[in-house]
């Protein structure tokens, strides 16, 4: 067990690899009643072509990562849920591009709830009866976020811009994709992501640090896996140009929604810089749209955007786009507006004043992050998985520069990168 | 458990509840503000605060007030407007980072409460009166609001059910307010209304946070600049249920899913002795993925994603809500009601109990984690009256029994069925 210290945050972080290959971590906090658990593995809904190393290539249908996060819960006593809530512990999961999260929150029974959460993670059942069963229970969800405009424009803008890339498929697949799933394919995947050399798990709240590892490592001691190589996730080459400028979907909506943004260009980032480059154009964001600008009161007194204008980054070694919009009566003056605006101030680019600014905004943001586990939990995972480290981003806030900043808001905003996304009424 | 006491005090007629900690790594702030919810009031009620958030007399541009925030290291600031009860509330928020995180040469919790006790009380005023530029655009920002209701098909569906159910009663009204008042307001009348929500309001200041009742009253004595002359109480809900039959509505719209809400009364409110026992029974029923809708309708009949429960004691009732094939209306109905018959026919397993009193446990502990969580809860015993400690509701939850649940049972009826369909079926 090794300690990391973070003294301007008051945190200290334990981690430890278990001879298996599992990887984990245990952020006490003290005075706190509960105690949060996330075991994740790197495994989302862009992993539909890899091979194990060894092993023969393989393809899977669309939407099998979260598929195989709903029949997880499965066991041959029953449903996983009802037993959480013997021991009293809430428990969930979600399965997003890049990584499949099983979590539970609970105040008692801290033990057994860990390891009921390690076992039911680490012993699959699918049997043909029960992925049937699940398939008209996904269908329902599909069909759920279809009728989410929200959801449409979000995703709209990622098909605008990745034609290869699989990231532009929608997390939970089609009824179709799904039609397809068998116990089988669901053990493939199984087998070759849930490794525990491919996982993490991470335990924030009132525990003690020692007695978590001591549980883990006698459990993990008790399991035989075969050591496992890496996994290569195959990728066709994805174009650097947009794959569609704009596009349009139909639903009932009160007011067009509008989302656009921009493909990255450069990909391949080293594992430091590319939790910089996030940082970095985050605040580059914020500090051209965000609620304190005046681009964006602009566009509110012209009554182009409302409260729910927003902007987001997205990075990953093999992706990386912004995604910038709202509810707009007006998308194609929004667009001018908004074009206008930005050749400007990426022309005198940004003021050393609005960036100091921003910059305390975005510290105190991430350290108010920090009174929540679910979110500690959830942000640490996402950027272990993508090469990063959590309790560096206070730090990296701190030593990034004006230049730095507007270097990457001029590199960012590059016109021929932009798609943009639509929902309208029909 | 641990004790959660707040500390009570007052100043300008405004109450004050304190809880001194230093679990966390900010000041949370909560001003709540209530009146009886009132068609003539409803609306202009509903935008003041969109208003207020737009300057105050030392901040007076927007632009300005936002950058003051990022000044107090991005404090968290926000409002809420919702029901409770028979009553609007308003609720601002702040969320500041404790000093000692950040290198502040004044006090981020006195910047904190000028900032908020301006916004609330020294509004930018143009002439005497609200500025109109902000006044129409903020008007033209609820306007949107209303109408974008429709676009989350979940929460459109749920909120027509209760307009449905409760459509001769103010409890009908949006907490947003009414599109047709908005042509009607001026910055003079909304001036005019907001005096008197001021005078009017029952107002409830919390702060959890590293402080002291006497710092926080001598805060607010210099802080908010009001001219009250009594704080009046709230006065808790007595629902009378008169019994009926049972409406069906059926509304058709451009959806991929159909959305199938109930609606049903109880006479128990959170002041009753009762409260627990109808806690267990709408967790038996359906809040948990453990429970009978979850289970029956999901797990065994595949027919849903979601099908769940939500009991409010502020008002007395119980809605469930799910999204369905839409062909498959009649069949969830039926299961749906199956449920609701064989809670009240007594078919409870111990197990039930027990989970579902260890998941009502373990949120109840969770909640001390979160210093918002807290306040929500502790504001509870304001709006009722009732004074019930969590670890008081804790024991009373332990104590109940199967006869317990089946007399919380009796008292729930169904009162509206609403469906939202597709415009393809007849």
């Amino acid at each position: 067990m090794e300690a990391i210290t973070y003294d301007t945050l008051k945190e200290t972080l334990y981690r430890e690899t278990m001879d298996n290959g599992l990887q984990v971590y245990v952020l006490p906090k003290p005075g706190f009643q509960k105690t949060y658990a996330t075991f994740s593995t790197k495994f989302g809904s862009i992993d539909n072509h890899f091979r194990v190393t060894g092993e023969e290539e393989i393809s899977v249908p669309d939407g099998i990562a979260h598929f195989l996060e709903h029949k997880m819960f499965e066991e041959p006593e029953g449903d996983i849920f009802a037993k959480f809530a013997s021991q009293g512990a809430s428990a969930n999961a979600f399965t997003s591009f890049d990584q499949t999260v099983y979590l539970f929150s609970a105040t008692e029974n801290i033990k057994d709830n860990l390891e009921t959460l390690i076992n039911f993670v680490q012993h699959p059942y699918f049997t043909d009866q029960n992925v049937e069963k699940e398939k008209g229970i996904i269908g329902q969800e599909i069909g759920m976020y279809r009728d989410n405009p929200d959801w449409r424009v979000y995703f709209g803008l990622i098909e605008a811009m990745y034609g290869v890339h699989p990231v532009h498929i929608d997390i939970a697949g089609t009824v179709e994709s799904i039609g397809t799933i068998t116990k089988e394919t669901l053990y493939t995947c199984y087998n070759a992501f849930y490794h525990p050399s491919n996982m993490l798990l991470f335990i924030v709240g009132g525990v003690n640090a020692e007695e978590v590892f001591a549980l883990v490592r006698e459990n993990q001691a008790r399991k035989e896996y075969q050591p496992q190589g890496p996994i290569a996730r195959l990728f066709d080459e994805e174009p650097v140009a947009v794959h569609e400028k704009r596009r349009e979907s139909k639903l009932a909506v009160a007011l067009p929604k509008c989302l656009f943004g921009f493909k990255e260009t450069k990909l391949g980032y080293s594992k430091e810089e590319l939790l910089r480059r996030d940082l970095a154009t985050k605040l580059a964001l914020d500090l051209l749209l965000g609620a304190s600008t005046r681009l964006y009161q602009k566009l509110y007194d012209l009554d182009l955007i409302s409260d729910s204008f927003s902007h987001e980054y997205n990075s990953n070694p093999n992706y990386a786009f912004s995604a910038i919009g709202g509810d707009t009566k007006d998308p194609e003056r929004l667009l001018q507006v908004i074009t206008e605006e930005i050749k400007g101030v990426t022309e005198t680019g940004l003021r050393e004043e609005d960036f100091e600014r921003a910059r305390k905004k975005k510290i105190g943001g991430y350290l108010r992050m920090l009174n929540s586990p679910e979110n500690i939990a959830h942000e640490f995972t996402r950027y272990h998985f993508r090469g990063g480290d959590f309790f560096e981003v206070l730090s990296v806030y701190e030593s990034l520069t004006l230049d730095e900043v507007n270097t990457r808001l001029r590199e960012h905003i590059d016109w021929e990168q932009l798609a943009v996304s639509l929902v309208v009424s029909p | 458990m641990n004790k959660t006491i707040f500390q009570r005090g007052s100043a300008g007629h405004i109450r004050i509840h304190v809880l001194p900690t230093t679990r966390f790594k900010t000041f949370a702030v909560s001003l709540y503000a209530g009146i009886p919810l009132d068609s003539k009031t409803v609306t202009t009620t509903a935008i003041t605060p969109f208003v207020l958030r737009r300057g105050t007399a030392s901040y007076p541009e927007t632009i300005q007030f936002r950058e003051q925030l990022e000044r107090l290291y991005g404090a968290g600031f926000g409002f809420d407007v919702y029901k409770r009860g028979n009553y609007q509330i308003v609720q601002f928020r702040m969320d500041t980072i404790n000093d000692s995180f950040v290198q502040s040469e004044e006090s981020l919790l006195s910047k904190s409460f000028a900032f908020l006790g301006e916004v609330v009380t020294k509004p930018v005023l143009d002439e005497g009166v609200f500025r109109s530029a902000y006044v129409a655009s903020e008007r033209e920002n609820v306007r949107q609001k209303l109408e974008s209701i429709i676009n989350d098909k979940i929460r459109y569906a749920a909120e027509r059910c209760l307009e449905e159910m409760f459509r001769n009663d103010p409890y009908r009204l949006h907490p947003l307010g009414q599109r047709s008042d908005l042509d009607g307001i001026t910055p003079e009348s909304l001036y005019e209304a907001y005096l008197n929500w001021l005078q009017q309001a029952r107002l409830d200041l919390y702060v959890v946070g590293d402080t002291s009742l006497e710092e926080v009253q001598e805060l607010v004595e210099k802080m908010f600049h009001l001219n009250r002359s009594a704080s009046p109480d709230y006065a808790p809900e007595h629902s009378e249920i008169k019994p009926g039959e049972v409406r069906t509505v059926k509304e058709a719209l451009d959806v991929n899913q159909g959305k199938l809400n109930l609606g049903l009364r109880t006479p128990i409110t959170y002041g009753d002795e009762r409260y627990a026992s109808a806690l267990l029974y709408s967790g038996i029923l359906g809040s948990y993925p453990h429970s009978k809708l979850f289970m029956n309708v999901r797990e065994k009949e595949s027919l849903a994603y979601y099908a769940a429960s939500r009991y409010d004691g502020h008002k007395g009732l119980m809605t469930i809500q799910s999204g369905i094939e839409i062909e498959n209306y009649d069949k969830a109905l039926r299961i749906i009601e199956e449920q609701l018959a064989s809670m009240r026919g007594g078919e409870i397993s111990e197990l039930e109990m027990s989970q579902t009193k260890a998941m009502i446990r373990n949120s109840l502990l969770e909640m001390q984690d979160s210093a918002f969580e807290m306040i929500a809860y502790d504001f509870n015993r304001v709006l009722s009256g009732k004074d019930r400690p969590a670890e008081e509701l804790l024991s009373q939850v332990e104590r109940v029994t199967v006869k317990d649940v089946i007399g919380a049972a009796e008292t729930f009826q169904l009162d509206t069925i609403y469906f939202l369909t597709g415009q393809k079926e007849g």
